[in-house]
């Protein structure tokens, strides 16, 4: 980073569809797990990959809090209290350091915008819910995991749709590294709906209805037809150095490089120069060489475009020699959690000295070839990662990690 | 709606226990909703609505239901207004009938 401070993790929590910790969800991939179903989210029967929605979970939260919240807040709170809980900070800690959070999603909640939208629609406005605003805002994430663990910093709330997670811990790390906070809370959160996977259809960018739902997505494959999309959070507590130091805090990993960019004229489609710009951008800022990499979280939600043009940019800026993997074939596209969501399991590939293959990747597309793709369960020792993100108006995220602190 | 106090009291208590989470042994008429219940007044407007789609009335111009404090009063508004708020109701419905309806030309 080219701040003051350095800026490191000491927390992790996630919510998810394969696990309702870091370590649950390692094990699922690491059995070659898949969360797609047929339907699950998609009312026209397109796989998705849901994460629970268990009222009951959600009663960990107290009615005062949850009545704000829609499935995409519950999901950053469970996930918020785990990375709080595995930071070690006290809600009187967090307090007095005026501790924040950057924690974004793609629109807030789908599911309660079309409940809204039909009670309008059908001339019932008076029976809409106060609380409906607050569930639906943009910012439902970050404000409710604010109030969930009592934080009275700085909110911000980057909605980048698949983006925003990423965006977000970027946002956090340099406000840490210039010196304006010491603690933020930083992820991102996602539900999904038929809004959702149907957009991606009528663009003939989802995995197919037909067939065996987990034999999809099948990111960089020969045979891919599209992503399937999931939902869930991913929360981490970023941290000063030396303040995580002087408390004797766990630390996860450094995050010492991060960028962002645009193609500058994308709407839908992925622009391979732009993304390698972000890779190389991303690098410098790190001080490292790309070689110094020991393995890239790619982005690829398995489209035709988006994967090739990730490869082609990987190709060119890392060569054939970095272990790259998506986790997208087992989670599907968890959008604007997927970047911290991913990152969580690469923080246990670390710790297991494993590497996760892309799923579903038995042959590989020549338009995607010339990298190193992890096929299989690959025994690696991880020093230095680096995670993608991608997102609809052409944003480029990239964040390196370097775990040995 | 046409309801005796005892199914008022019961459809009022099935809301708060339902929506609120209220535990049914807390609920007594001198109750008071915001020191003795906890709720807050977006609370308030949820279980109105609530209880107008329950009753199937609306309460949306209503000024005498905000003045309400206790459970008891809740239990009284809904035992006295009845009436008046089912004709309010039956009138809306008509309007809203009336205004869908295409004009009749000659």
């Amino acid at each position: 980073m080219n701040g003051l401070k350095r800026v490191v993790i000491t927390g992790s929590g996630i919510y998810s569809a394969l696990g309702s910790t870091p370590g649950e969800l390692f094990d699922s991939l690491a059995a070659n797990k898949s969360a797609v179903v047929r339907g699950g989210r998609d009312e026209n029967f397109l796989p998705t990959a849901p994460a629970p929605r268990d009222p009951e979970r959600f009663r960990a939260l107290p009615r005062t809090l949850r009545r704000a919240m829609a499935p995409s807040a519950c999901f950053t709170a469970m996930a918020g209290l785990s990375a709080m809980q595995d930071c070690g900070l006290t809600q009187d800690e967090l307090t007095a350091l005026h501790a924040g959070c950057a924690v974004g999603s793609t629109m807030g909640s789908v599911s309660t915008l079309r409940e809204g939208y039909a009670l309008v629609l059908s001339g019932q406005s008076d029976r809409l819910s106060p609380m409906h605003f607050f569930k639906s805002a943009s910012h439902t994430t970050a404000f409710n995991l604010a109030r969930t663990l009592g934080l009275n910093g700085a909110i911000y709330s980057p909605c980048s749709a698949c983006a925003s997670g990423l965006q977000s811990m970027g946002l956090g790390a340099a406000l840490i590294s210039a010196g304006q906070e010491t603690v933020i809370f930083c992820g991102g959160a996602d539900e999904t709906g038929s809004e959702v996977s149907g957009s991606f259809a009528l663009m003939y960018a989802h995995a197919p209805a037909e067939g065996d739902p987990t034999e999809s997505p099948r990111p960089f494959s020969a045979n891919r037809k599209g992503l399937v999309c999931g939902e869930g959070a991913a929360v981490f507590c970023l941290e000063e150095y030396g303040h995580a130091v002087r408390r004797g805090a766990k630390i996860y990993g450094e995050i010492i490089g991060y960028s962002s960019n645009s193609g500058g004229n994308g709407l839908s489609q992925s622009d391979a120069p732009a993304i390698a710009r972000c890779m190389a951008d991303t690098c410098a800022s790190a001080g490292i060489d790309p070689s110094d990499i020991d393995y890239i979280s790619a982005h690829a939600t398995s489209t035709l475009q988006g994967d090739a043009a990730e490869a082609a940019a990987i190709r060119e800026i890392f060569g054939a020699n970095i272990p790259v993997s998506s986790l997208k074939g087992h989670l599907g596209h968890t959008l604007g959690a997927s970047g911290p969501l991913e990152m969580a399991a690469v923080f246990e590939m670390a710790r297991h000295g494993v590497l996760i293959p892309t799923r579903n990747l038995a042959e590989i597309d020549p338009a995607c070839s010339g990298i190193d793709h992890v096929t299989g369960l690959r025994e690696k020792r991880l020093d230095i990662f680096f995670k993608n993100s991608f997102a609809f108006g052409g944003i480029n995220a990239s964040l390196i990690c370097k775990l040995n602190v | 709606m046409n309801l005796t106090r005892d199914e008022i009291i019961e459809a009022v208590n099935s809301a708060l226990v339902k929506e609120m989470e209220i535990d049914p042994a807390d609920l007594a008429p001198e109750k008071t909703f915001f020191d003795d219940l906890g709720l807050d007044s977006l609370d308030m407007v949820d279980l109105m609505i609530g209880l107008q789609r329950k009753f199937g009335i609306s309460l949306r111009e209503n000024e005498e239901i905000k003045q309400v404090r206790t459970l008891g009063d809740v239990y009284d508004f809904f035992e006295k207004n009845q009436a008046m708020l089912t004709a309010q109701a039956e009138a809306a419905k008509a309007a809203a009938k009336a205004a869908a309806e295409p004009e009749n030309k000659q």
